[in-house]
């Protein structure tokens, strides 16, 4: 099934939270929204939902206008961050609600509904739980039960918002790669909503960056991560390191060192945006290394992380890996050179 | 003590003992004093009192017209709570501040109001009258005193519960199919049940021990419309203090075994559902 989503805007008092959005889902596809707090990707997915009505434009399931269509009858699972469970109900109550409201006519025998919810409770390996109660059940449970309920009503498209958000850490990678093979398994069109970019690149087909309403960039996640289309979408991304400097001649100078800005106007304002990981260190001078001096290492782990003071920029935040930080035997106060491998030149902003 | 749990807030032994004392010597004491005081009668004295025809007639009316007043005010009041939770109009808090009265007046001032009102010439009797309904002087009239006194107990119980209702909720029912009617038996219903049950409990009880009110409406008529406690100040006025005890400790005892079995229930409900 899939969603179309045309000319979407809708409005808060004075708040804009979607501002003219045009997207398609296509059938089977699994997608991340992908942005900060208050950029309207849960207003958007809620208005796919039909739990909040836009002010204009239009939402289309495979081909067919479901814009004035209530959400009872849209026939979309929703899954929400806190669960949204029903706590006097067993488990295998919740996931049975959605066929047991239905009317008569078309409601499923009790056998056919026993059948069902313990087909999808063993979808979701949770067989075992039928007759807890939710407040019995940890929170990754809790909410594979939540998918399990979703998927009763066999909805034409899922809608997630922010499903791990209130998960910790460790189990959030579990049930991120866990729904990614959930959906290989019954590919139902899914949208997501998260603002992890780390989740987003992970599990979508395709992400969605958006910004104070508005859509940034849409692509598959090695798009939106090597080829940013906008400062905002490569800072979102991942740890950036930024300087501000000017064109000339095509180059951008930045504490000495060249870097270049073809395709640049010249004398434009030149934002640079270069990554952490993606600046190697050196102690020998070239045209395009930058010169610094390290103050500050920190061991996170697998990598190590080197705070770099650069006369008249901000500190630049270098990462390495453990074995090239061994190699190179770096240490504080030293006089470095930082060449970075890959650096966006942004003009005109 | 095995029951004693760390807690990182001190102040365990000296709170329970604070609680025990207290409860003692307010409600414990007193009721004991009650009990023992009605010791003085022999077995057969004491059921001879408290099996007395007009006695028995008291307690079906005051146990009777309270479970009517409880009743009321258990959907009315719902009906309150939902309107003061989840519209917003104009006056809203002042018709919320509105629901507390009945605790802050007089209850002999709240009695004589309402039995002058629907009183067969009162401004609203008068409309009862010709359909040959009489509101005041009846038992009619003491349930609509117990309802009027007892009206705050469900919204104060309930309110709380509702605002604290995630909307989630509600929006996953009805993405899953749900019509309005389904959400709310289904779901709204059965979340507010404990505070449903407290709220009954709470007015039940007040129900049964007011007098001040129904003395003024009831008409007092010996078999119909004679509440239990005034039973016991009439046995008072009579200097039959064992008597009137032996009265208020029936009273005392089908009270706490009502209270009692619900409070089961809601421990009960609570336990199943694992929330204790």
């Amino acid at each position: 099934m899939s969603i179309e989503i045309k000319n979407i805007s809708k409005q808060f008092g004075d708040f804009k939270a979607l501002d003219n959005i045009n997207l398609e889902v296509a059938s089977g596809e699994l997608l991340a929204l992908l942005g900060p707090s208050g950029c309207g990707k849960t207003s958007l997915l809620r208005v796919i939902a039909g739990l909040e009505t836009p002010d204009n434009g239009q939402i289309l399931f495979h081909g067919e206008d479901t814009t004035d269509t209530h959400v009872r009858e849209r026939q979309v699972g929703f899954v929400f961050q806190h669960y949204a469970l029903f706590r006097h109900m067993t488990v295998f109550e919740n996931v049975a609600f959605g066929l047991r409201v239905r009317p008569k006519k078309t409601r499923p025998s009790d056998a056919e509904i026993r059948k069902k919810v313990h087909r999808l409770l063993e979808l979701v390996q949770l067989d075992w739980l039928a007759d807890r109660f939710p407040a019995q059940l940890s929170g990754g449970q809790r909410q594979r039960i939540a998918l399990a309920r979703a998927l009763a009503v066999e909805p034409r498209v899922l809608l997630l918002d922010e499903p791990f958000g209130a998960l910790d850490t460790k189990v959030r990678k579990e049930l991120r790669r866990w729904l990614r093979r959930l959906h290989d398994e019954i590919h139902v069109t899914s949208v997501f909503v998260t603002h992890d970019q780390e989740e987003a690149l992970e599990v979508a087909d395709r992400v969605v960056v958006m910004n104070k309403g508005q859509i940034e960039q849409i692509g598959t996640p090695s798009q939106v991560y090597d080829t940013p289309a906008s400062p905002f979408v490569y800072q979102f991304l991942g740890d950036i390191n930024l300087f501000h400097s000017r064109v000339h001649d095509g180059w951008a100078e930045v504490a000495g060192a060249r870097i270049a800005a073809t395709d640049s106007p010249d004398a434009a304002k030149a934002t640079i945006y270069v990554r952490p990981h993606e600046i190697d260190l050196s102690r020998v001078a070239s045209e395009a290394a930058i010169a610094g001096k390290i103050t500050h290492v920190r061991l996170l782990g697998s990598t190590v992380r080197l705070e770099v003071d650069v006369a008249d920029h901000d500190a630049v935040e270098v990462e390495l890996t453990r074995e090239r930080y061994a190699e190179g035997e770096w240490k504080v106060g030293e006089a470095v050179w930082l060449n970075p491998r890959d650096a966006k030149v942004y003009t005109g902003l | 003590m095995a029951f004693k749990k760390h807690s990182v807030l001190p102040g365990f032994n000296l709170a329970l003992g604070y609680t025990l004392l207290y409860l003692s010597i307010i409600v414990l004491l007193p009721l004991s004093a009650l009990v023992l005081k009605s010791t003085g009668l022999t077995a057969e004295a004491f059921w001879h009192a408290v099996s007395e025809p007009r006695v028995v007639a008291s307690y079906k009316v005051t146990f009777g017209a309270s479970l009517i007043a409880a009743t009321i005010n258990l959907i009315t009041g719902l009906l309150i709570s939902w309107v003061l939770v989840r519209y917003s109009f104009p006056g809203k808090r002042f018709i919320d501040a509105l629901v507390d009265l009945p605790f802050a007046l007089p209850t002999a001032v709240a009695g004589i109001a309402l039995a002058t009102i629907y009183a067969p010439n009162g401004s609203i009797g008068q409309w009862f009258e010709p359909l040959g309904i009489k509101v005041a002087f009846s038992p009619i009239g003491i349930v609509l005193a117990l309802t009027f006194i007892t009206l705050p107990f469900v919204v104060r119980t309930v309110q709380p519960v509702l605002q604290d209702l995630e909307p989630e909720l509600e929006e996953a029912a009805s993405s899953l199919g749900a019509t309005r009617l389904q959400i709310f038996w289904k779901v709204i219903l059965p979340t507010l049940l404990p505070a449903l049950l407290t709220g009954f409990a709470l007015a039940f009880a007040r129900a049964i021990g007011e007098y001040g009110s129904v003395i003024f409406i009831a008409g007092n008529m010996p078999y119909v419309s004679e509440i239990t406690p005034l039973m016991i100040i009439s046995k008072l006025e009579q200097y039959d203090y064992l008597g009137a005890t032996a009265i208020a400790v029936v009273m005392l005892v089908v009270s706490f075994t009502l209270l009692l079995l619900i409070n089961g229930l809601q421990w009960w409900s609570a336990k199943r559902m694992g929330r204790r």
